[in-house]
């Protein structure tokens, strides 16, 4: 025992005196590498946001890393962060978990040279180079609660399920809803604070059940995040409420597909984030060939963008709503 | 002389020793000149002190024979509850090291007020820790969340970023403030008189009891200090992400169980040692950033995370086995 584990301790002194030498000459690649960071990988969207990005990687020639947390914890994604900075790559692009977080470590690339853009969700403005959006928050906002309303009438009661309490994307949506809720549909009420479900399915579909347990007018329930509309879809589908009770919320096409089918999932809408991650990694490109985003410019493959007055938001598009005859038609 | 090097490297730390000079090699092969880099090394020491001290707070908690699964969300609690403090104090104009002092005074009293709830009901009212300590982490979840309705408190003086930003004599300071913890824990856990009624209390309670232990009272002392170590965590996390909320850090609890456990400590207590769960922090360490920087698909890290825990422990089981 002892013989072995001296001679192991031996070899790994002569390895490391070769790797110390090995290390004086540093790797520089002139390949560009981008890495694009979801909040978490695993989870339908962030898997159909990866192809894209790979995609992108691939017909611009470059090297595309998508890598994230496991699990939505802030934490993970900024040691994450800080090992791909000693990695050394060209552009970060993350979705951050926590915008407040990320900001000392992205101010860390930026001093290590790496261009920094945001995705999905913004990070602290003043330290990203471009900041890529799927779509005007507000008017995303405002436009799922006219899908509610559409589905359930102005009047009545409902109830908000949603991914996280602290999702900053999740939370503007939803505080722009109910702001135009507030003054555009008087009649709605909403029976109890937005619900958390962890971004699982599961979770959100106990949670429906208590709720349509505890609130037994409730006309109506809004899922934000993509799995919170699937697990009240499938709460209202397992009580055989699907006509009393309409559901309408952010998710996926394929996804809720056998949601959609029988109506317990009355529309969904959302954008291809397949399109999104590539946007992401083309902007990131452009941006370190020195190439700016103009409004109005037509990306191949994604469509046309618009972008803010102060040059670095670029805006995707205006969402796709799926429905029971039109789901069928989208990849995503 | 020799016989004691013999002794040192059949033991438990020493293997796990050997196992951490393995894979530093290891992933110093798998990245040349990118994971033996200085900025890779330094980047390290700031990111292991967090998780470091949050996994000796669960292992002490573990060798009384009880759990802490409050352990992130009173970080985090507490350090919501200084941040804002700190924050006022700082918006209102007050001197920035007066305001950083003030602030980490009120994280450490939360976090102390939070030990005495779990020690509390852990020792005094008698419920299995692992039922109180989850409500505790869902009763401490829910008073954050109401704190900061979902966001994040930040806008701390710029000197509280000192903490898990600064140097001192190109040490970055978490890993000071970590050396000093580790030596700190290992003199109470290992070298005083209430360390040892600890390990007595893991082993066999009604013994300790019998043999004139105050166990209540070290069981609830054990939660306190816990909790004291899990604020010293939650001010370097608060400091290194420049905000408070209570989400970070969640992914580090049940890696401080496993860090614990790899680190030799039994999870039915009476047993551990402070150096083998430090080396177990770094082990896990070293992967997780060794493997990020090669570029390994995430779900594989965890697979070979999963894994080493698996082999170590058996490896464990075996050597103590024969042992007998």
């Amino acid at each position: 025992m002892k013989r072995v584990l001296t001679v192991l301790l031996l070899m790994m002194f002569c390895l490391s005196f070769v790797v110390a030498n090995g290390s004086q000459e540093v790797a520089v690649s002139d390949e560009i590498t981008i890495v694009v960071m979801p909040k978490l990988v695993g989870i339908p969207y962030f898997n159909a946001s990866e192809t894209g990005a790979i995609q992108a990687g691939k017909d611009l020639g470059i090297n595309v890393i998508y890598t994230g947390p496991t699990t939505p914890d802030a934490a993970e994604q900024v040691r994450m962060l800080e090992d791909l900075i000693s990695k050394g790559v060209d552009a970060i692009c993350v979705a951050p978990n926590d915008a407040a977080a990320m900001t000392p470590v992205l101010m860390k690339a930026k001093k290590a040279g790496i261009a920094v853009l945001d995705w999905d969700t913004p990070a602290d403005a003043s330290v990203v180079d471009l900041s890529i959006h799927q779509i005007d928050d507000r008017e995303y906002g405002e436009h799922i609660w006219d899908l509610l309303v559409q589905e359930m009438g102005d009047t009545g009661d409902y109830a908000i399920v949603t991914g996280g309490l602290s999702a900053a994307n999740l939370n503007t949506w939803i505080d722009a809803g109910l702001a135009y809720a507030k003054k555009q549909y008087p009649g709605l009420n909403l029976v109890t604070g937005k619900v958390p479900t962890d971004e699982k399915q599961q979770v959100a579909y106990q949670k429906t059940l208590d709720l349509i347990k505890a609130y037994p007018n409730l006309k109506g329930v809004v899922g934000v995040s993509t799995p919170a509309p699937l697990g009240a879809a499938q709460a209202v589908q397992e009580k055989g409420m699907k006509d009393s009770i309409a559901v309408v919320g952010t998710s996926l096409p394929t996804d809720s597909g056998p949601y959609l089918a029988d109506e317990s999932l009355r529309v969904g809408t959302l954008w291809d984030p397949a399109k999104l991650g590539y946007l992401t990694v083309v902007m990131a490109y452009n941006f370190l060939n020195g190439e700016k985003p103009q409004d109005g410019q037509e990306i191949a493959n994604v469509g046309k963008i618009s972008v803010w007055a102060d040059g670095r938001t670029v805006i995707m598009g205006p969402p796709a709503d799926f429905t029971k005859e039109n789901y069928a038609s989208f990849s995503f | 002389m020799k016989s004691g090097v013999k002794k040192l490297i059949v033991s438990k730390e020493g293997i796990l020793f050997c196992i951490f000079l393995f894979v530093f090699f290891l992933m110093s092969l798998l990245s040349p000149g990118r994971f033996l880099s200085w900025y890779n090394l330094q980047s390290m020491a700031y990111q292991l002190p967090e998780f470091g001290i949050l996994a000796l707070s669960m292992m002490i908690v573990i060798v009384t024979g009880g759990i802490n699964l409050s352990l992130t969300y009173t970080a985090t609690l507490s350090m919501i509850v200084g941040g804002m403090v700190m924050a006022n104090i700082s918006a209102a104009g007050g001197n920035g090291i007066l305001a950083v002092l003030a602030g980490i005074v009120i994280m450490i009293g939360m976090a102390s007020l939070c030990g005495v709830f779990n020690g509390f009901v852990v020792a005094y009212i008698g419920v299995t820790p692992m039922l109180a300590t989850l409500g505790a982490m869902t009763l401490f979840e829910g008073i954050s969340l109401n704190i900061t309705k979902g966001g994040a408190i930040s806008g701390f003086p710029f000197e509280f970023l000192m903490i898990g930003s600064g140097t001192v004599l190109g040490i970055p300071i978490p890993m000071i403030l970590f050396i000093l913890i580790i030596v700190g824990t290992w003199l109470f856990l290992e070298r005083s008189k209430m360390g040892m009624s600890i390990y007595m209390i893991g082993c066999n309670p009604k013994v300790a009891l019998y043999s004139g232990v105050r166990v209540k009272r070290i069981i609830f002392q054990t939660y306190l200090i816990a909790s004291v170590l899990a604020a010293i965590a939650g001010v370097l996390m608060a400091s290194r992400y420049n905000s408070a909320k209570e989400s970070y850090g969640s992914s580090y609890l049940l890696q401080a169980v496993a860090a614990s456990v790899l680190g030799g400590t039994n999870i039915s207590g009476g047993e551990g040692k402070i150096a083998g769960t430090v080396i177990a922090v770094m082990i896990l360490q070293v992967i997780s950033s060794g493997l990020n920087i090669f570029g390994l698909n995430r779900y594989l890290t965890n697979v070979v995370m999963g894994g080493i825990l698996i082999v170590v422990l058996t490896i464990n089981f075996l050597t103590e086995k024969r042992s007998k």
